[in-house]
């Protein structure tokens, strides 16, 4: 087990480096000089020339990225050039929401999926495969823009939108989370279903499941016992890919219900071509996406002996 | 699978009925979508059926022409996607080996970015046009292309047919377009009605984020977006062309579920 973790992680640090590097080239190449990016188009070539001595925009890219990593180690992603405010402190304060918001929808999704395909009925099922269509279809915006009509305008049930922070009181925090942990749920419990489902069903074929209702063993618990265990990996692989989307915020959902996480923090920096926030929310993403997809592996190969010796 | 069938039915029809609304939208529309008139934000009546904007617009006018812009990204992103998807897949399940797993790589990480956020890096690396929306779409679908693509060539390559083209003496090139190619067809219709349906919705998504096609265009993301200020006043201006971009989203999907 130990080996296999230590020749995932030998694989994983170039990996990041490699990937953060060409992340690093793309935005500040492709973006054209960062310099006249926040100048504008009509800015003079003495402007842009001085900025770019000011932030050494002009240095190659292997040292600008190596300058960036080097102060993005010590925890320093520079300022905003929208806001001047600390980069690190802006994404600090966004993180805790999202991530707050992110683990609350999966959890939801993986519960409500695995418990009610586990436990629910013939009929229950049923309407949850349907259902999961449009779970997967519905875009969050239009979700959030029903929820918010008919709880928040309509029956006045529940509060529109805003952050509520824990220290002003928990049942209002998680009163202002309903709707938004529901909007950004739906998804992932269409497809958790959906996943979870495929598998069930060709576990429930195999004869060890016979055996065990064979035995007089109770149909609650065949299922609980006997077949969740076995079919549950798929679903745990894409709980990983999920939760390292995820880390970019879930984006439409922040915007509908304006909550101050990463991915309304990166909407307004790509509105307002704000270099500092978009290199280090996207160096984040990519960042929290491998390390997801490296602690999903591990708790596969926990699991499942067989995934360590391929 | 006897549930299935009407997914069939009920996504073939709601596509049908979506293409031909894009199509006769001129004529069916009752007033131009871009024309502003003092009625700002009036509420639904006989004449302006969903009521008008802030702009003095009639929303439902609005809502027809929508679906040519949803349309046309979806299908063109998806032509693009296949463009890149199918050739690359279908190398890599041929020739396997190094190349098949560098190829595999890389389609794995683009997978497991998040679309949203990669698009809206493109977007604000290369701009915002009809064109520019496309390759970006069609550059973040392609891996899912490829990855189905590859599967399936990788299973008809050791099939008998294959061989016997190999021992005649076929070129790769001539093997993968007349002994596999006729193999994969109906996996990649069903891909295709699949990635449509992704397709347009990330483009909604985007468009409701702002970094949709500028306005005036009649865009189904962007008017939920601007309706959404006017909750209180009239929600059919976000509900209808909501409702609209998931239906079309939804009859793609069901036909790409039921294509077999």
């Amino acid at each position: 087990m130990i080996r296999f973790i230590l020749s995932r992680l030998a694989f994983f640090v170039p990996n990041v480096l490699i990937m953060t590097f060409l992340l690093f080239a793309v935005l500040s190449g492709w973006l054209g000089s960062p310099a006249s990016m926040m100048l504008g188009l009509d800015a003079s070539p003495q402007a842009i020339h001085d900025l770019n001595r000011l932030y050494g925009f002009d240095d190659p890219i292997i040292q600008q990225y190596g300058r960036w990593l080097w102060a993005a180690l010590h925890g320093d992603f520079g300022r905003s050039f929208a806001t001047q405010q600390g980069v690190t402190s802006m994404i600090a304060d966004a993180l805790q929401i999202t991530v707050e918001l992110s683990l609350w929808a999966i959890t939801l999704a993986a519960l409500a999926a695995i418990g009610l395909n586990s436990l629910g009925g013939r009929r229950l099922t049923n309407f949850i495969s349907t259902f999961s269509v449009v779970c997967i279809t519905i875009p969050n915006f239009m979700l959030g823009a029903t929820l918010i009509f008919v709880f928040a305008i309509y029956l006045r049930w529940l509060p529109t939108s805003a952050w509520v922070p824990w220290s002003d009181g928990i049942v209002d925090h998680l009163l202002h989370l309903v709707l938004p942990i529901i909007t950004l749920s739906a998804f992932y419990f269409g497809s958790f279903s959906m996943i979870y489902r495929a598998e069930y069903r060709s576990v429930m074929n195999q004869l060890f499941v016979r055996v065990a209702k064979a035995k007089g063993i109770s149909d609650t618990r065949v299922s609980l016992q006997h077949v969740l265990p076995n079919s549950v990996l798929p679903v745990i692989t894409f709980i990983g890919i999920s939760l390292g989307q995820l880390m970019g915020g879930a984006v439409v959902t922040e915007v509908v219900f304006s909550l101050p996480g990463i991915g309304r923090l990166f909407v307004a920096g790509i509105r307002g071509n704000d270099y500092p926030v978009i290199l280090a929310v996207g160096m984040i993403v990519l960042t929290g996406m491998m390390i997801t997809n490296l602690l999903a592996d591990i708790v596969l190969a926990r699991i499942n002996p067989q995934v360590r010796l391929s | 699978m006897r549930s299935r069938s009407w997914q069939r039915y009920l996504g073939w029809t709601l596509v049908c009925a979506i293409v031909l609304i894009a199509i006769f939208a001129p004529w069916l529309a009752p007033f131009d979508p871009n024309m502003s008139s003092s009625k700002v934000l009036a509420p639904p009546s006989a004449a302006n059926w969903i009521g008008t904007d802030h702009l003095g617009r009639d929303a439902f006018s609005r809502l027809l022409w929508g679906a040519r812009v949803s349309l046309v990204i979806g299908l063109a992103a998806t032509v693009v996607g296949m463009g890149i998807g199918i050739p690359v897949g279908m190398f890599a399940g041929y020739v396997r080996g190094k190349i098949d797993l560098a190829i595999v790589q890389v389609i794995d990480i683009f997978i497991s970015l998040p679309a949203i956020i990669m698009a809206l890096i493109i977007t604000a690396v290369i701009g915002v046009s009809l064109p520019n929306l496309i390759i970006v779409l069609g550059l973040l679908k392609w891996p899912i292309i490829a990855r189905i693509v590859r599967g399936q060539v990788l299973v008809l390559r050791e099939q008998a047919f294959v061989e016997a083209a190999q021992a005649v003496g076929c070129t790769t090139t001539r093997i993968l377009s007349r002994h596999i190619a006729p193999n994969i067809v109906r996996v990649v219709a069903a891909q295709f009605a699949i990635v449509t349906s992704t397709s347009i919705f990330t483009a909604a998504s985007l468009s409701f984020l702002g970094l949709g096609l500028p306005p005036p265009a009649a865009d189904w993301g962007g008017m939920v977006q601007s309706g959404f200020d006017f909750m209180f006043l009239n929600p059919w201006l976000s509900l209808a062309p909501g409702a609209a971009v998931t239906l079309t989203v939804m009859s793609f999907y069901m036909i790409g579920q039921t294509v077999d």
